[in-house]
């Protein structure tokens, strides 16, 4: 006989859960008339943590296909467009050292590599601005859309800023009052297993026992499902990346008309570096640092200092990060997503866009029924433990092309012992070809495509060789690109509102739906 | 530069205006917003469309009046009244202020040299005025009524975008782009109930109107062409 799988369980209520849970009820409604239900259990009691208030492009396709208006996205979770991330003093740490890391493609890319182009020929201009107009539109400060373009579409490629506790809540009204989801507020006292050691129910203090047939665990670093019941241990990584601890801020603006980045700003420090992420109402900023480099003291200074004299009397929170991850993701009837999965230092806002991977994996996937989850699950813990192992050598990638040497921080994150075997060899790889789709890139739905590694990379002066006459072939599609951009980049400059203006629009005459 | 100012028939009582069609005082305009209102006149010699307020992203209802900027290819036709001229192009210089009727001072159709009066000798509004009057309440009635229809088309999801490509004699191609218009098929898959509604809520005429109205796409193209052969496009084609 089989058994069905008809009852998804969620536990915990945060980003994780939420999304989730809206992602997996929007595919199965069809099937809720016969029976399948989605569920999701939350505490009272425990705080949302509310991590990651900056996402991917894929957020966008998310929160369409879950039937979410744009317009009531950005007035009820103060969201704010992000075009990118600009990285200050993280190659030399001089005050003019910067680069972005866009969200568009460079120009042409799936059908010309420019990098070797640039290289060859682009003395004096950096590679972002050669390729896309997207550095340009953050440096003017504009958005990435007009109010006449309708929700979800772009001009220029963008994701968006958040406050992730109003996201939680926001997301949680969507499910609830669209999508059918049950939402069961009560704390998990116990986990009932089977003798298989699968997870039949969870017993609550204020709801009785509930049983699921497949189980998500969104309980956070508790990881109170996959953690602490089936066991599945956690794999730090704090030898590759050092940061532990990060003290967040949240400062107002001047005045309510104060420009607004459409962009993150990451800052690199003596031992960490600080993010500064602009949403409609205020800033929200925090330092990220490694404790064995420096003081909790000395990081608040740091981090004064960065916001100025006005904000000295503000005192930060102070949040633990543990760099790593589940040893595997689904074991059983039972799946980790969000931080109950892992966690990393937010450098390149993965915590949410792994969310939305995983739970577009796991309602893709839904296996039928009990006997064939253990192929589903393993074919979901080969995908997501290589992306985690991306992710992590993406996030090095940054830290070990500094030329720095100010302290010890940076002098121990280019020790070669520090890095993963797979990005020194992809690194001696790139001295002599540039990352583009021939290389195993996009062989998945990848986190970073190659792109991310080329403004990376050339954004902090590594060199790939180049000889001249392997550009011959693509010389002409490659001048031709170089044109379009520097044709496209005058347009939009011409054409896109500042970034504010457009957010308060959205506010007054919301977006409309084509 | 504006200036706008509430009407005031002491202040203003020795005010004229032009009042004709005129390219160089304002009827130089490719596309203008109508009112649900005028949809069975405009419907009539004029392609309707959907279309966004570029300050806003609201959609709004226009007639169009030619393919390139500041061209108005019926304007022989609306001087010689032969045509239904747009309230938007009739109300010249005036705007409403809250109750009030305001005029632009500053406007091109406001000079002494003006052909007609907005106030008769002994301070009474002309019939000039009375019909300005008319016709301002006639758009602010309108306005909301437009409104509300395009809300419903929208929430039913019957508003879709067009794009018009147009090859004209001379060899030249417009594509033109920011337009909208009903869609047929999805409006062929409305429940009964739901065609009642429109009908009963008098949309399913508009609707109608908007769709019949395309057709003068061709006419207006036809008539550019004319204009390649005998110059001046906004005179009618000599015989």
């Amino acid at each position: 006989m089989t058994h069905r799988i008809q009852s998804v369980v969620i536990v915990g209520g945060g980003t994780a859960g939420w999304l989730t849970a809206g992602i997996i009820a929007a595919r199965h409604q069809g099937r809720m008339k016969t029976g399948f239900s989605v569920t999701l259990v939350e505490s009272p009691n425990i705080p949302i943590i509310g991590v990651g208030e900056g996402t991917w492009p894929t957020l966008r396709s998310s929160l369409q296909k879950i039937g979410v208006s744009e317009t009531e996205f950005f007035r009820n979770c103060n969201a704010a467009f992000k075009q990118g991330a600009k990285f200050a003093r993280w190659t030399t740490g001089g005050a003019d050292d910067a680069y972005y890391h866009p969200l568009m493609m460079p120009q042409g890319f799936t059908q010309v590599n420019l990098a070797p182009h640039w290289l060859a020929n682009g003395a004096g201009r950096s590679f972002c601005e050669t390729v896309t107009p997207q550095g340009q539109l953050c440096d003017d400060g504009l958005a990435p859309k007009m109010i006449t373009t309708p929700e979800y579409q772009a001009v220029a490629n963008y994701s968006y800023h958040l406050d992730a506790g109003k996201f939680a809540a926001f997301l949680q009204r969507h499910c609830t009052e669209k999508l059918h989801v049950r939402h069961v507020l009560a704390d998990v006292d116990e986990v009932l297993q089977s003798e298989q050691g699968d997870i039949k129910s969870v017993r609550t203090r204020q709801a009785g026992e509930m049983a699921g047939d497949l189980f998500v665990d969104c309980t956070g670093s508790a990881s109170v499902l996959l953690g602490k019941t089936l066991g599945v241990p956690f794999k730090p990584c704090s030898d590759v990346l050092f940061c532990d601890t990060a003290i967040a801020l949240q400062v107002p603006y001047d005045s309510d008309d104060a420009p607004m980045a459409s962009h993150t700003i990451s800052t690199a420090q003596e031992s960490g570096w600080i993010w500064d992420i602009g949403l409609p109402h205020r800033r929200g900023t925090g330092y990220v640092y490694s404790s064995r480099h420096t003081s909790d003291d000395q990081a608040q200074e740091t981090l004064l200092r960065y916001l100025g004299s006005t904000h000295s009397h503000l005192t930060p929170r102070k949040i633990a990060i543990r760099n790593g991850h589940r040893s595997t993701f689904w074991k059983n009837n039972c799946v980790a997503v969000g931080i109950a999965a892992g966690f990393l230092e937010p450098l390149e806002s993965s915590a949410i866009v792994l969310i939305e991977l995983s739970a577009k994996l796991i309602a893709e996937q839904l296996p039928a029924n009990r006997e064939i989850m253990d192929i589903v699950s393993q074919r979901f813990n080969d995908v997501t433990q290589y992306r985690w192992g991306r992710i992590i050598d993406f996030l090095k990638l940054h830290y070990v092309l500094t030329q720095r040497k100010d302290t010890a921080f940076w002098r121990d994150n280019v020790d070669p012992a520090t890095v993963p075997d797979r990005l020194k060899e992809l690194l001696r790889l790139w001295k002599y070809r540039s990352p583009w789709f021939f290389d195993e890139f996009d062989r998945l739905e990848e986190v970073f495509p190659a792109a991310s590694y080329q403004y990376v990379l050339y954004g902090m002066g590594f060199r790939t060789e180049v000889e001249a006459e392997d550009n011959l072939d693509s010389q002409g599609m490659a001048t031709k690109m170089l044109r379009d951009n520097v044709a496209l980049t005058r347009q939009m400059r011409a054409q896109l509102p500042k970034n504010r203006e457009l957010i308060n629009k959205i506010h007054e005459y919301g977006l409309q739906s084509i | 530069m504006t200036n706008v100012v509430v009407l005031n028939s002491q202040v203003h009582a020795k005010l004229r205006v032009h009042a004709q069609p005129s390219a160089t005082l304002g009827d130089n305009q490719r596309f203008v917003a109508i009112v649900a209102g005028e949809f069975a006149v405009a419907a009539l010699h004029y392609p309707l469309f959907f279309s966004k307020d570029a300050d806003t992203g609201r959609f709004y209802c226009g007639a169009m009046l030619g393919f390139d900027a500041n061209e108005n290819l019926l304007l022989e036709e609306q001087r010689g009244q032969k045509i239904y001229r747009p309230l938007n192009l009739q109300r010249g210089p005036f705007y409403t202020s809250g109750a009030d009727l305001a005029i632009d001072l500053e406007h091109a159709r406001v000079a002494s040299s003006g052909e007609t009066a907005l106030f008769d000798e002994r301070g009474e509004a002309s019939a000039y005025l009375k019909s300005v009057i008319d016709l301002m309440n006639d758009l602010k009635i309108g306005a909301e009524r437009t409104k509300q229809f395009i809300d419903g088309l929208l929430q039913l999801k019957l508003i879709e975008p067009l794009s018009l490509n147009v090859n004209f004699d001379d060899g030249s191609r417009r594509e033109i782009t920011g337009l909208y218009t009903v869609n047929h098929d999805g409006l062929k898959a409305l429940p009964d109930a739901q065609v009642l509604d429109l009908f009963r809520r008098g949309y399913l005429q508009l609707i109608y109107l908007q769709l019949a109205s395309l057709s003068h796409v061709s006419t207006l193209a036809r008539k550019k062409n004319l204009g390649f052969l005998g110059g001046d496009p906004s005179r009618p084609p000599r015989t």
